[in-house]
């Protein structure tokens, strides 16, 4: 980056004045010449021009490639009949419920991540292609996450571990399941009292339970352990302490007015967060004028902040300051909170750290006003005395009214207290362990560094890992154990109280690969030659039809209730969660005041693509951009424009950071809306050893994790930053097509690509985006379009940016992964971005996130340029792209004023990691009714045609029109808010025509008469407490 | 004035060189027009199956086997499976038949020559034309009379859109059907 980044050296800025435009990039903001001229054109410098050919070898490629073509042309016709068009092979017996050409859906349950999401997959010809929501899950309500989504890449994943491996003189070698099941029971038999350590995942399901707790009782020396890098026990242990009992509740946030985070990034990270995007998007609703308020108090940018109505920034470790700020001033008005902490004033704070003291008694006036309809909640990293707190507040207002206790998270087997687990490692340094089997965990890893573990490992006699793909506590294990993946696996969850849910196999395994149950069950049975295919299939059903059938009083007998439940994919059941006693004032009295240091904050997060690490092999959610920052294939420490400022740094420089002993070196990203003299990092990157797409992403975070942290695990108060020599280079995917020079300067703001207006605005005149009317005219005459004509509308009110669309765009489209060094390029394939677009200052920014797919212009300006027609308009609005016809003159990607069309530099397949998509089993993910583009054509969004054309079968079909309600796109499937709406611009009586004709509907670059047709209906924000409803 | 060797060949040489190219480049493409569009294409098939008689003689209605023909992109060959439902018991001594039982028996895949093709990036779909009241013998032929199945349209995108933009003449018997759509994104995506 430039070295004269105006000002952005030494002191701090203010923008340049008087402009209240949009901006995406500090670079930006302050034209920095070097970025500008970098930008200006649609590709960069030398990617598409300036090839020097003279270092190449002297047989061109051209002339390689004509001997070659010609002698395969002449060997081709010489020896073989031309005519043959190769074979057709039936099925010897069809399985019945295959039709050829059709798809099948089967509900389960996802067990990527301990959430446990109804899911509904779509196979075709018996392989599972796409995952979706189940729609009748009670709690994902046909919803799941951008990790759900993605996870169908990892049953194909060519890193899965296809069989058996021991380790003989430091070296694995493949080994066969009999030997190694014997070799183990015998080690088990033969573990002489000493401990057997299971160390597993948070464990959901209640038949997987049992099956530990058989071999526990089999192996009588067995202790089980489950962590969970990510979790909300301080949450939990908070409310234990306030009400007495286990678990936190559901929130029904669609019934708050006032909600405020504290931290708390409740629709970007939380365990409920589809559930929790889903209700809060109830209450963001522009069809109904119902709007609730969200105040966010954070120490970073995150999807909640960016869905702020005021979002104020505080270091994370200032969160007990504020929340005693905020009840004493709620106590001055005569709220009665039983807490008596002097000293702490909201005048004060507003003072320390600038926050604006409006907002502030805005803030008090409105939880007060809305007593038993507001919400406060606070992050599960912050400190248990912050929950108390929160709890105490929420609990003397009122607000225990919206707490869902009908249905209450239930744990099947608690997570380990991070007591149990430093005791495990001290035992196995110890050489107290004789055994430790690690199902699909990964420790080495996850583990804070301080406790050694990988050391601890070697003193134990066997270390077994059962995984997918092999990570570095395998690396580490004696024996490594292939197991199924979730679409390959039975299986059952309770999560919530009220309902289970089940999970069936899909498909057959690929490889030599067992399910871990079943795995376990051989190993109870003590003898390996007891192992079938359907061991563990038949446990689970008989463990139904012992202990959770009779139960639930069905109706139906017992085989005729367990297809039933197989096909629902969940099961209703009537109990109950515990009772909640009277809050403990006990409690609140043992507040104490934090103590904070001037140093540094730092906050440990989850990364919101490969979460804990455990997808970093998945390059769909690496190259996924960063919901806020929008880099890819990274993480970075995040720091606030002022502290950059204040310490010399730039985005890419590199720092390095201090807890206690341990230390990080990372490059650092300047994140508008930071809070000062704090850092955020995000974890899952830096994996040793993560697959072929995962190694080496990134920097490892956990490596600052404190086995005794004082706060909590994730959040440290004292931390040192240094900055040393070097630079990294951090890539993001939004700055490809900056526009600020000359003419295009501030375009987003006077060419009203965002629009937003304040709820009073909106009450007060509907129609106030349209005040200043054009008519458009135009030379050519307009088609009149009869019938079906599709359009779509986003809602920007609803939608947070997550990219959960872009992943299920990714899946359905057959989208490859392009690589670091490509996005870089600007070569990114993604059909679907979502931009992101600043306002105000960089320290508090205000956020827009802009759904961006191919607009489908009636007069779309990409046909007019095409020299040989490849992309042309059908008479149903869309703008069709063929990729026979192209040749890959780009013109209509210079010519589309949306940047929506995606090239095939390469054919990114065979380009990334060697190939690495092109291995085999790859070809199995592929949709089958979506052509795999290769190099040297355009693509882009087709509102997926594909749906539309099956719809369009179905209709002909039923001897039936088409209707716009018959198509979803992936996209709006995907939505958990459901902010994306599709359908027929023509028919007046369905719902979409409300959306496409919303008074706050509009089209972007209306003014060049193209005609788009995604209607996006603009932002309000709701920041005048006097029309709070 | 002397004719010179030049003028010879200008005169003589090059207009018959030239016309004989031409000739032979029309003749070829003419002549092999149909073998390229594949009419005509009649390969042997592993098991010597008649469509005359099931289909023509005995009147086994099309879809019997062909499932997918109304409710799917493909029709469907069928699997083995469909054949034994009779031929457990019928013909059980004609050779084809046991080799038929043969690959039945031992789950072997039957692989039949593909006939009829159109590109990966065409979608065809089978059930919107057999929905739309199109009849198998449109494109397929009299399939009830052959033999031996045998290709007999052409399956390029010309003969698509010929029958597509003039879709009134060729079928006249359907009255509800005026044009097929000829828009890219109808086959293509």
């Amino acid at each position: 980056m430039a070295e004269d980044l105006n000002g952005l050296n030494n002191t701090y800025p203010n923008p340049p004045a008087g402009e209240a435009g949009y901006w995406q990039s500090f670079e930006e903001l302050y034209n920095d010449p070097q970025f500008l001229q970098s930008h200006q054109d649609e590709f960069k410098e030398g990617v598409s021009e300036n090839f020097d050919s003279s270092g190449m070898s002297s047989i061109s490629r051209r002339k390689f490639l004509a001997l070659l073509g010609a002698s395969a042309a002449l060997a081709g016709t010489a020896c073989s009949d031309y005519r043959d068009k190769g074979e057709i092979i039936p099925y010897n017996k069809k399985p019945e419920e295959i039709t050829l050409g059709k798809a099948n859906y089967y509900a389960s349950t996802c067990t990527a991540c301990p959430n446990a999401c109804g899911i509904l997959i779509k196979t075709r010809e018996g392989r599972p292609i796409k995952i979706d929501g189940n729609p009748d899950h009670p709690v994902s309500k046909g919803k799941i996450c951008a990790q759900g989504q993605a996870s169908i890449m990892s049953l194909y994943d060519p890193d899965r571990l296809k069989n058996p491996k021991k380790k003989l003189d430091r070296r694995f070698v493949d080994y066969n399941w009999k030997s190694a099941n014997d070799e183990i029971v015998f080690d088990l038999m033969n573990s002489g009292g000493k401990e057997i350590a299971i160390i597993a995942h948070k464990i959901v399901s209640p038949t997987a339970k049992k099956v530990l707790d058989d071999f526990a009782s089999k192996y009588p020396s067995t202790k089980i352990y489950s962590y969970e890098q990510f979790d909300n026990p301080i949450r939990n242990s908070a409310w234990k302490k306030c009400y007495g009992s286990e678990e936190f509740p559901a929130i029904k946030w669609n019934e708050a007015e006032i909600i405020l985070s504290l931290d708390g990034d409740f629709l970007g990270e939380s365990n409920n967060k589809i559930e929790n995007a889903r209700l809060f998007s109830e209450g963001r609703d522009v069809m109904n004028k119902k709007f609730n308020r969200l105040y966010v108090v954070e120490g970073n940018l995150t999807i909640t902040g960016m869905a702020a109505d005021y979002r104020m920034r505080l270091r994370p470790d200032e969160h007990l300051n504020f929340i005693l700020s905020l009840i004493n001033e709620l106590n001055k008005k005569g709220s009665g909170i039983p807490i008596n902490m002097g000293g702490y004033t909201l005048e004060n704070i507003s003072k320390q750290f600038s926050l604006n003291i409006e907002t502030l008694n805005a803030l008090v006036s409105d939880l007060l006003k809305n007593k038993g309809k507001s919400i406060v909640y606070a992050g599960d990293h912050l400190p248990e005395d912050v929950h108390i707190a929160v709890n105490l507040l929420n609990d003397i207002l009122g607000n225990k009214a919206l707490y869902n206790f009908e249905s209450a998270p239930v744990s099947v087997l608690p997570l380990s207290a991070s007591t149990e687990l430093n005791n495990l490692v001290s035992r196995m340094h110890a050489g107290e362990v004789a055994v430790a089997i690690h199902l699909n965990s990964n420790p080495v890893y996850h583990l804070p560094i301080d406790l050694a573990y990988e050391k601890a490992l070697s003193k134990v006699d066997t270390v077994i890992s059962l995984v997918e793909v092999e990570n570095e506590t395998s690396d580490l294990s004696n024996f490594v154990l292939p197991i199924n993946n979730q679409l390959e696996s039975w299986g059952d969850a309770k999560t919530r109280t009220g309902f289970y849910s089940l999970q069936q196999p899909v498909i057959a395994p690929l490889y030599d690969t067992r399910q871990t149950e079943a795995i376990l069950l051989s190993w109870i049975s003590g003898d390996s030659s007891t192992y079938d295919e359907s061991i563990y299939h038949k446990y689970l059903m008989s463990n139904w039809e012992q202990n959770i059938y009779p139960v639930l009083i069905s109706k139906l007998n017992f085989k005729q209730f367990w297809f039933n439940s197989l096909h629902d994919g969940i099961v209703y059941s009537q109990d109950k969660s515990e009772s909640v006693s009277p809050f403990n004032l006990a409690s609140a009295s043992a507040i104490k005041p934090a103590e904070v240091s001037n140093n540094f904050s730092l906050h440990i997060k989850e990364s919101y693509a490969v979460r804990d690490g455990r997808f970093a092999n998945n390059g769909w959610l690496q190259e996924l951009p960063h919901p806020v920052s929008k880099v890819v294939w990274d993480n970075y420490a995040a720091i606030s424009p002022k502290t950059a400022n204040d310490f010399g740094l730039r985005s890419n420089d590199l720092v390095e950071i201090s807890t206690g002993n341990n230390s990080l070196q990372i490059p650092v990203f300047i994140q508008p809306g930071a809070s000062d003299n704090s850092i955020t990092i995000e974890t899952g990157y830096g994996r040793k050893n993560g697959g072929t797409v995962g190694t080496g992403v990134g920097f490892n975070a956990n490596t600052l994790i404190n086995s005794a942290a004082i706060l909590s695990p994730w959040l440290y108060s004292d931390v040192k930053v240094k900055k040393v020599a070097g630079q990294y280079k951090i890539v993001t995917a939004q700055t490809v097509y900056a526009f600020n020079e000359g003419l295009t300067k501030d375009l987003p703001a006077k060419r009203g690509i965002i629009k937003e207006g304040t709820v009073n605005e909106y009450l007060k005149n509907a129609d106030f985006l349209h005040n200043e009317k054009h008519e458009l005219k135009s030379v050519n005459p307009f088609y009149d379009y009869k019938g079906v004509k599709w359009g779509m509308s986003v809602d920007m009110n609803r939608c947070l940016g997550c990219g959960e669309c872009v992943v299920a765009c990714n899946v359905e489209n057959n989208i490859p992964v392009v690589g670091k060094d490509q996005v870089d390029n600007g070569r990114e394939m993604h059909w679907i971005r979502i931009d992101r677009y600043y306002s105000g200052t960089p320290e508090e920014p205000n956020v827009n996130n802009q759904v961006m797919v191919c607009q489908h212009c009636d007069h779309a300006p990409c046909e007019n340029v095409c020299p040989v027609v490849a992309t042309t308009h059908s008479p149903d609005g869309l703008n069709q792209m063929v990729y026979n016809r192209c040749v890959g003159t780009r013109y209509c990607s210079n010519n589309c004023p949306y940047k929506v069309r995606r090239f095939n530099y390469f054919n990114f397949r065979d380009h990334f990691k060697n190939g690495f998509q092109e291995s085999p089993v790859f070809a199995l993910l592929m949709n089958p009714e979506v052509t795999v583009r290769s190099r040297g054509v355009m693509e882009k969004c087709t509102f997926c045609i594909q749906r539309i054309s099956d719809a369009r079968a179905e209709a002909t079909k039923d001897k039936r029109d088409l209707k716009g309600s018959d198509v979803r796109t992936a996209c709006q499937d995907a939505c958990t808010t459901n902010a994306i709406q599709f359908g027929d611009i023509n028919n007046e009586e369905e719902e979409f025509h409300t959306y496409r004709n919303h008074e706050l509907g509009y089209f972007l670059l209306e003014e060049l008469n193209i005609r788009p047709n995604v209607t996006y209906i603009a932002k309000l924000k709701n920041t005048d407490s006097e029309t709070a409803c | 004035m002397k004719k010179s060797y030049l003028d010879y060949i200008l005169r003589n040489r090059l207009p018959v060189t030239i016309f004989v190219v031409l000739a032979s480049f029309a003749l070829t493409y003419f002549a092999s027009r149909a073998e390229r569009d594949g009419v005509g294409y009649t390969p042997d098939q592993p098991i010597n199956y008649s469509h005359k008689l099931h289909a023509g003689k005995m009147k086994i209605d099309c879809q019997y086997c062909h499932v997918g023909v109304e409710k799917s992109r493909h029709a469907m060959v069928p699997p083995t499976a469909t054949c034994m439902n009779c031929h457990t018991v019928a013909r059980k001594d004609k050779p084809e038949i046991i080799k038929l039982t043969e690959y039945y028996n031992e789950g072997k895949a039957l692989e039949w020559k593909r006939i009829h093709k159109v590109p990966d990036y065409a979608y065809f779909s089978h059930s919107v034309h057999v929905n739309k009241g199109i009849d198998c013998v449109a494109c397929h032929g009299e399939i009830t009379q052959a033999e031996k199945v045998g290709q007999v349209q052409s399956f390029t995108m010309n003969s698509c859109l010929n029958c597509h933009r003039s879709a009134h003449d060729r079928l006249p018997d359907l009255k509800n059907i005026n044009k097929g759509p000829d828009y890219c994104w109808a086959c293509h995506r």
